[in-house]
């Protein structure tokens, strides 16, 4: 399964937000020029291999236009 | 009703206190105010009495939290009141547009002092009788009762909480200080005597998504809170399922008429009048307290044989233009008694006029009923 | 293999397609605080009843949440929701509404209700100014700044410390978060939300469109990049002189007490009414 899906259609854009390309330390996410139905450009995945599910740009989000899938708990921790 | 809510007896009350029992007659489980001569007895009394059935009053920041809580309480599915005086009203005309705006049942007690401004308060006038139907912006209709005795105090307050609950909207109980501050006697009934109306909810486990709670001409069920119906109250422009609208104009035209219509439809079974007017070439027509002072004069007139009547209007609100006309295609003379400068006069005027001689008879002094003398006067030198 | 879900798009009503607010909006991220703490309770939103008042982040309940929802007059919602939790005493009545709503227009209800100590959850988003109407000074616009009604820099001393009037006032939790610290907010919902008694929580919010980009402050990410710098936590702050902290955020958890709670001691009353008995529930009514 995928680690991390943008729902392009409740995203407000990269250039406009922009708050997941910035509280992403591993620069999972890039600009891209492709339009939604609303106009604004959401970003796209470009390193989906880097992220290490911190789930700071679902959270920080405002729009719930992000979701990261539930990080795989290790063996023995609670 | 529960029989510890209502007092049965015979009593020598104020009715201001008549008020606060008829209150509890009809099921009010929730009541806010601010205090306020000369309406806070009914406060008072219903600080004491509401707790013994496990309902309470709050005295509130202000009159606009008051009937701020007020309206939060009915849609938490209780019955609910606020009293207070003209002073108090001002204060909540905007949150009054949105009871109306939502279809919140709820009583709205008006006990009337000399105004405007903070004027007399220990001084019934009848100042505030136009504020009840257009105080708040926009159109909307509001239903009124005007008691003229503390026996009415008692029982248009039930009439006022059936009403509220039946139309779901606030009903204006519009007295004023001498009719509150008046002791007389008051019979109240039996419970079982006393017919309370509640209001009408969806049935439980109605999909949100299907539920019209709103707009509705003969009353949509009220989602009130708590039961799963995921409300969406705003009293913003919205449609039947209380969905927002923001942008439609014709959203708006309907918006603005299902309101008012819910009332106007169902005007004939609102309105009450008192008619004694049978065979009168001249009609006094009044409403609370002052139509004590009309039936004595018309009494006296009666006497000296001049064919005299009343028309005693109990709903002033929806207007009962209709009562009016009726009255007026009979009468010669039609003369117009409140204790203002001629507040409701236009309205009837507006009905009256083209079948009969209209005219006003203010009060000596604002603030002082007519004496029946200079009412028999009146019809005197009318009917020469 | 099945797409991935967003967890909360469940406590989204189903008829709202994308929620309202402009791009970059902080009180986006409040919604989401909100609807994860409930999540994180296992609460249901049945649970709640939500009321809010006018202005931009009235809208973070109403329609957004799938839930009983009150949309209220201006600076009026804590009096309603009064009125609500009176009447549902088992339901969490949440208010959420902005800081002109509750501290310029409605601030006697936050200051009144705070003292009674009535069990609610208040989460106040304050943005420094009034957004939907166009850019408007607030209370809690600094000196100096020119808005549309301030066209020559606002002229009034700044209202700095709302959570510190709603602590004065009595409130039994108070807590101050930015919308750059969305899950320790989160973690103060959940506590504000179990807390028997009023439970106010500031949030310092961005207001990219009317605060950011009209004055220059910059744009969402710039804005958070500032309540980072800024923000200093109440433990920290506790070490450092009032002259040091000027223009800091203190954050944290501020005040978390027991004191009597209305909703309880209105039972009480009840009991004491009726001699003693067992107070009823119900009034009266099948």
């Amino acid at each position: 399964m995928a680690t991390l899906r943008i729902y392009n259609e409740l995203c407000k854009g990269a250039e406009e937000c922009g708050i997941c390309l910035y509280v992403c330390k591993e620069e999972v996410f890039q600009p891209s020029e492709t339009m939604n139905q609303k106009g604004y450009r959401p970003p796209v995945i470009v390193n989906e291999d880097q992220c290490t599910q911190c789930e700071n740009c679902m959270i920080f989000c405002p729009d719930l236009a992000i979701v990261v899938s539930e990080k795989k708990q290790k063996k023995g921790s609670q | 009703m529960d029989e510890k809510r209502v007092c049965t007896g015979r009593y020598f009350m104020m009715g201001n206190v008549a008020c606060a029992e008829g209150a509890m007659a009809a099921g009010c489980e929730f009541a806010a105010g601010y205090p306020i001569t000369p309406a806070t007895e009914v406060a008072n009394h219903l600080a004491e009495k509401l707790p013994q059935v496990g309902g309470a009053f709050f005295q509130m920041e202000d009159e606009i939290s008051s009937i701020a809580a007020v309206i939060g309480a009915s849609w938490a599915g209780k019955k609910a009141m606020t009293v207070t005086s003209g002073p108090g009203i001002s204060l909540m005309l905007e949150n009054i547009g949105f009871a109306i705006g939502v279809e919140t049942p709820c009583v709205i007690v008006n006990v009337q002092r000399g105004a405007p401004s903070t004027g007399m308060p220990t001084i019934g006038i009848q100042g505030d009788m136009v504020q009840a139907k257009h105080g708040s912006h926009g159109d909307y209709e509001i239903i009124a009762l005007c008691p003229s005795s503390p026996q009415e105090m008692f029982e248009h307050t039930v009439i006022a909480f059936n009403y509220a609950e039946k139309y779901r909207t606030p009903v204006f109980l519009l007295s004023d200080a001498f009719v509150g501050h008046m002791r007389e006697e008051v019979v109240i009934p039996e419970a079982d005597k006393i017919k309370t109306i509640y209001r009408k909810i969806p049935e439980l486990g109605t999909d949100p998504l299907k539920l019209k709670g709103f707009l509705d001409e003969n009353v949509a069920p009220m989602p009130i809170f708590g039961k799963g119906f995921k409300a969406h109250v705003t009293s913003s422009c919205h449609d039947e399922y209380g969905k927002r609208n923001l942008i439609d104009i014709s959203a708006l035209d309907k918006f603005v008429r299902k309101l008012s219509d819910k009332i106007l439809k169902h005007k004939e079974e609102i309105t009450l009048v008192e008619r004694d007017y049978e065979g009168a070439e001249v009609v006094l027509v009044s409403y609370g307290g002052v139509s004590r002072a009309a039936a004595e004069a018309v009494l006296q007139a009666r006497k000296k044989g001049i064919a005299a009547g009343t028309l005693r209007l109990i709903t002033v609100w929806p207007f009962p233009g209709e009562e009016i006309e009726k009255m007026a295609r009979k009468a010669k003379h039609v003369i117009v008694l409140e204790n203002n400068l001629g507040q409701i006069y236009p309205y009837i005027k507006a009905e009256a006029a083209h079948f009969s001689e209209v005219s006003f008879l203010p009060p000596k002094l604002v603030g002082e009923i007519q004496d029946p003398e200079d009412i028999l006067k009146k019809i005197e030198e009318i009917s020469k | 293999m099945s797409e991935l879900v967003h967890p909360y798009h469940r406590f989204i009503r189903p008829t709202v397609t994308h929620s309202s607010f402009c791009p970059g909006c902080g009180d986006g991220t409040i919604a989401q605080s909100i609807l994860r703490a409930i999540d994180g309770l296992d609460m249901d939103m049945d649970d709640f009843v939500f009321v809010s008042g006018i202005g931009c982040a009235a809208w973070i309940p109403s329609p957004l949440f799938n839930a009983d929802v009150l949309h209220t007059t201006h600076g009026r919602p804590i009096a309603f929701a009064f009125g609500i939790k009176m009447g549902l005493t088992e339901k969490k009545v949440m208010v959420v509404s902005g800081d002109g709503d509750l501290v310029a227009i409605g601030g006697n209800h936050l200051i009144q209700n705070a003292r009674r100590n009535i069990e609610m959850v208040v989460i106040c988003s304050n943005n420094g100014i009034y957004g939907m109407t166009g850019g408007q000074a607030a209370p809690t616009t600094p000196m100096g700044v020119k808005t549309t009604t301030t066209p020559y820099g606002t002229f009034e001393n700044v209202f700095e410390d709302i959570s510190g009037l709603v602590i004065a006032a009595g409130a039994s939790f108070v807590a101050r978060w930015t919308t750059g610290h969305p899950r320790q907010l989160t973690a103060s919902i959940k506590k504000a939300i179990q807390k028997k008694g009023f439970a106010f929580i500031e949030v310092i919010s961005q207001c990219p469109v009317q605060f950011g980009r009209k004055m220059g402050v910059g744009n969402a990410v710039q804005m958070l990049e500032d309540y980072k710098n800024r923000s200093i936590s109440i433990q920290e702050a506790k070490k450092l002189s009032k002259e040091e902290l000027k223009g800091r955020i203190v954050v944290g958890e501020l005040v978390d007490l027991d004191k009597p709670e209305m909703v309880e001691e209105v039972t009480r009353m009840r009991k004491k009414a009726m001699g003693g008995a067992e107070a009823a529930v119900d009034t009266g009514r099948s």
